[in-house]
């Protein structure tokens, strides 16, 4: 029904929403590791949204999907820190290139519109029941 | 939903009374059929909904669990609704005075 098709677009941003917190949660809790599959320290990721499209009836609504979970390039911290295992001849240690404050920012985005999705929905939904009482005395 | 029109309000008010009742015989099989389809709608959304909460015991997504609950509420409350239209309709017509 063309009525619910909000519902599927509320459903495809709160499940990418969900996804990128899933990431920035990785972030954080790999703020410290120095040690990957890949070798190095961990790189931060960062996810990518798309467009996707949503059949309502005869018209189609723009909902959002994660496309891919990208890395982010940027260099590692050096920090000195000579009796860290992973410290090179030197005694410079690479950490990953994840910094807290950025994280925790992200971290309030994604809330802030899981949260509109939410109210969004709420709205369609009392909106919805306001027209079922449309004509009642 | 099909749009529901109503029409020749302000018309002259002439009882054609047999022309009203075929009318009515030509458009009672299309109601019947519209309310059969309507049901037939929600009984699909309901059981989507079952089955969503299902899979959501064995692992499924719950975003997705929630919505198709929160549809079959919805369109639970509008068959409610229209049923409660319906109702009141046939009262007021066996309210009549003959």
């Amino acid at each position: 029904m063309k009525t619910f098709g909000i519902l599927h677009v509320v459903a495809s941003s709160l499940e990418a929403q969900r996804h990128r917190m899933n990431t920035i949660v990785s972030n954080m809790a790999n703020m410290n590791t120095t040690r990957t599959e890949a070798g190095g320290p961990y790189r931060r990721k960062d996810v990518l949204f798309e467009v996707k499209e949503i059949e309502a009836g005869n018209e189609i609504l723009e909902g959002v999907q994660v496309r891919e979970v990208v890395e982010d390039n940027s260099p590692f911290k050096i920090v000195y820190d000579p009796g860290h295992p992973d410290a090179d001849e030197r005694g410079f240690v690479q950490l990953p290139n994840v910094n807290p404050l950025e994280e925790m920012v992200n971290m309030m985005l994604a809330f802030r519109a899981y949260e509109a999705s939410i109210t969004a929905f709420n709205t369609t939904k009392t909106m919805f029941m306001k027209l079922l009482e449309l004509g009642k005395t | 939903m099909s749009e529901l029109r109503i029409n020749n309000l302000g018309g002259p008010l002439k009882p054609e009374i047999g022309e009203g009742i075929k009318a009515n015989q030509n458009s009672q099989g299309s109601f019947e059929l519209f309310l059969n389809e309507a049901i037939g709608k929600l009984q699909q959304i309901q059981s989507d909904a079952e089955k969503a909460v299902k899979e959501l015991a064995t692992g499924g997504d719950i975003t997705q669990a929630v919505i198709a609950m929160q549809k079959a509420e919805l369109s639970f409350q509008l068959m409610v609704e229209v049923r409660n239209r319906l109702i009141s309709a046939y009262e007021e017509i066996q309210r009549m005075q003959i």
